[in-house]
């Protein structure tokens, strides 16, 4: 059920916030085995405190978070043998706010390693799986968020995003995500990845329950407009054309739904968007490298192997590619302003690809097999280098595995891109569709 | 003062191995391998972007 859902079924005394969360947990018992979307269920703590929820937008509400966010009293691991007994005594900023707002935390969800690589495979804690095809990823880094959204084992669910980390799971699990402009929603007790480009925001099953979220951390009301005739809306032609066909193909018909709407679509150019991946590593793999040091000092041989040579990246690059980065990125944005100047929305597919198989992290597109790694970048570095607030939101299937649409706005301009994704949901069903889920008959593998 | 500067070789793994070191980190001759797939990539594209940055951008 939605977020808006359950909100009003609990205001109606429809259904009390206990048996809200009996209900998700009861659910999360029976099919999170098959997706393996949480680290730690926190089932008593929910259910007392399902008796005594302020009153507020998310009154009884369960959500569950990343296990890269504080809450109090369980650990955060971040998904690494390094953070086990990492036992923190307070809530994260943005936990504290959605526990004011009357949210229940039902527990902390899978992720990357340390949130840094998009596939979710952890090899301490196992792959969550794509509750569309079990045996494919469901993207990451906060692969339990868009997963545990998607099977319907919490209303919402909380991720952060650096490189694309909100964008690719809800692509991948047909949810709704938005990465907020970079700063709106706090970071404070969420374990950094990259201090310049981390954020914190929802992923959720629609426009709607993200706009709830999104209001509850941050104290503001967000009013969901649902006509985009007075939009312009850039397409972004480049990213279409470097997508796997039928997935540029699929996300053309959301393109075109909004153009029915009455937003005027126009073809736009972005300058440096190529460039715009190296720029964003430069300042990503040492910002990364100067938070791991302690342990790449102490504790090297306990990363996971892909995250320790990514580590190791970026504390063998010169030093001067930090700074080349920082002056690459005031390049890249001053030609995005110009493009915004222009439009007041660009769009793109969010991913190139469906998502590939667990145990075969390769793609194929135009004809080249490729890391699926390397393939996601420019789907979403540019928006992260600029800091501007993206939703990706569904926009089909192809083959029975979810496509989405990247839309993205101006500096703080979430009110617009999440009244741009709800519009497109008033006029379509993609985001209401559900995985054929069930739960498991056999063991868990991979 | 932008100018093409002839292309970097790639680092080799004794002189990663020493620059880690220098920084106290004791990676293995795989962990370096890793490290230096991703170099590979980024340390050409570093290059060109030095060469390209128009030179008034600021930080």
């Amino acid at each position: 059920m939605s977020i808006a859902g359950v909100a009003r079924r609990i205001r109606a005394r429809e259904l009390s916030p206990r048996e809200a969360v009996e209900s998700y947990l009861e659910r999360v018992e029976r099919l999170d085995g098959a997706v393996n979307s949480y680290i730690s269920v926190r089932a008593d703590e929910a259910l007392a405190e399902a008796e005594t929820a302020p009153d507020g937008p998310l009154h009884g509400v369960p959500v569950a978070v990343k296990d890269m966010i504080d809450v109090a009293g369980v650990p955060t691991t971040a998904a690494s043998k390094l953070l086990a007994d990492n036992v923190p005594a307070r809530d994260a900023a943005c936990v504290e706010r959605l526990r004011s707002a009357g949210a229940i935390v039902l527990g902390k969800l899978n992720t990357h390693e340390f949130a840094f690589g998009a596939s979710t495979t952890s090899p301490h804690f196992g792959p969550a799986h794509n509750p569309w095809a079990l045996d494919r990823i469901c993207g990451g880094s906060s692969g339990g968020s868009g997963a545990a959204a998607a099977a319907d084992l919490a209303a919402g669910t909380l991720g952060t995003d650096t490189a694309g980390s909100i964008r690719i799971p809800a692509c991948f699990c047909g949810v709704t995500g938005l990465r907020p402009t970079t700063g709106l929603v706090p970071t404070a007790g969420v374990v950094p990845v990259a201090w310049s480009l981390d954020t914190v925001g929802p992923v959720a099953r629609s426009a709607e329950d993200c706009a709830l979220l999104l209001s509850a951390l941050t104290g503001e009301p967000i009013g969901l407009g649902e006509n985009v005739r007075e939009l312009r809306i850039g397409v972004v032609e480049e990213l279409f054309r470097l997508a796997d066909p039928v997935v540029a193909s699929q996300a053309q018909t959301a393109v075109d739904e909004l153009r029915a709407l009455g937003a005027a679509v126009e073809p736009v150019d972005v300058p440096l968007l190529e460039e715009s991946g190296t720029i964003n590593q430069l300042l990503m793999l040492p910002e990364a490298a100067e938070v791991h040091l302690p342990w790449l000092r102490t504790r090297l041989g306990d990363y996971g192997a892909d995250v320790r040579a990514r580590l190791l990246a970026g504390l063998l690059l010169p030093g001067t590619a930090h700074v080349t980065g920082l002056r690459a990125r005031r390049w890249f944005c001053d030609g995005l302003r110009q493009v915004f100047d222009r439009v007041d929305l660009l769009v793109a597919p969010q991913m190139p690809v469906v998502p590939p198989p667990i145990d075969d992290l390769e793609v194929e597109l135009r004809g080249e097999r490729i890391p699926y790694r390397l393939a996601l970048i420019p789907f979403n570095s540019p928006w992260s280098l600029a800091g501007l607030p993206v939703a990706s939101v569904p926009a089909g299937f192809v083959d029975g595995l979810p496509v989405g649409l990247a839309i993205v706005g101006r500096h703080r301009g979430e009110q617009t891109v999440l009244g741009a994704a709800h519009a497109l949901q008033r006029a379509t069903d993609w985001h209401d569709q559900r995985p054929p889920l069930q739960a498991p008959t056999v063991s868990r593998t991979g | 003062m932008s100018q093409s500067s002839p292309s970097q070789p790639a680092p080799s793994i004794d002189f990663l191995r020493k620059v880690a070191a220098q920084q106290g980190v004791s990676p293995t001759e795989e962990d370096l391998e890793g490290a230096l797939g991703f170099l590979d990539v980024v340390l050409p594209r570093l290059q060109e972007l030095e060469e390209r940055i128009p030179p008034e951008t600021p930080l």
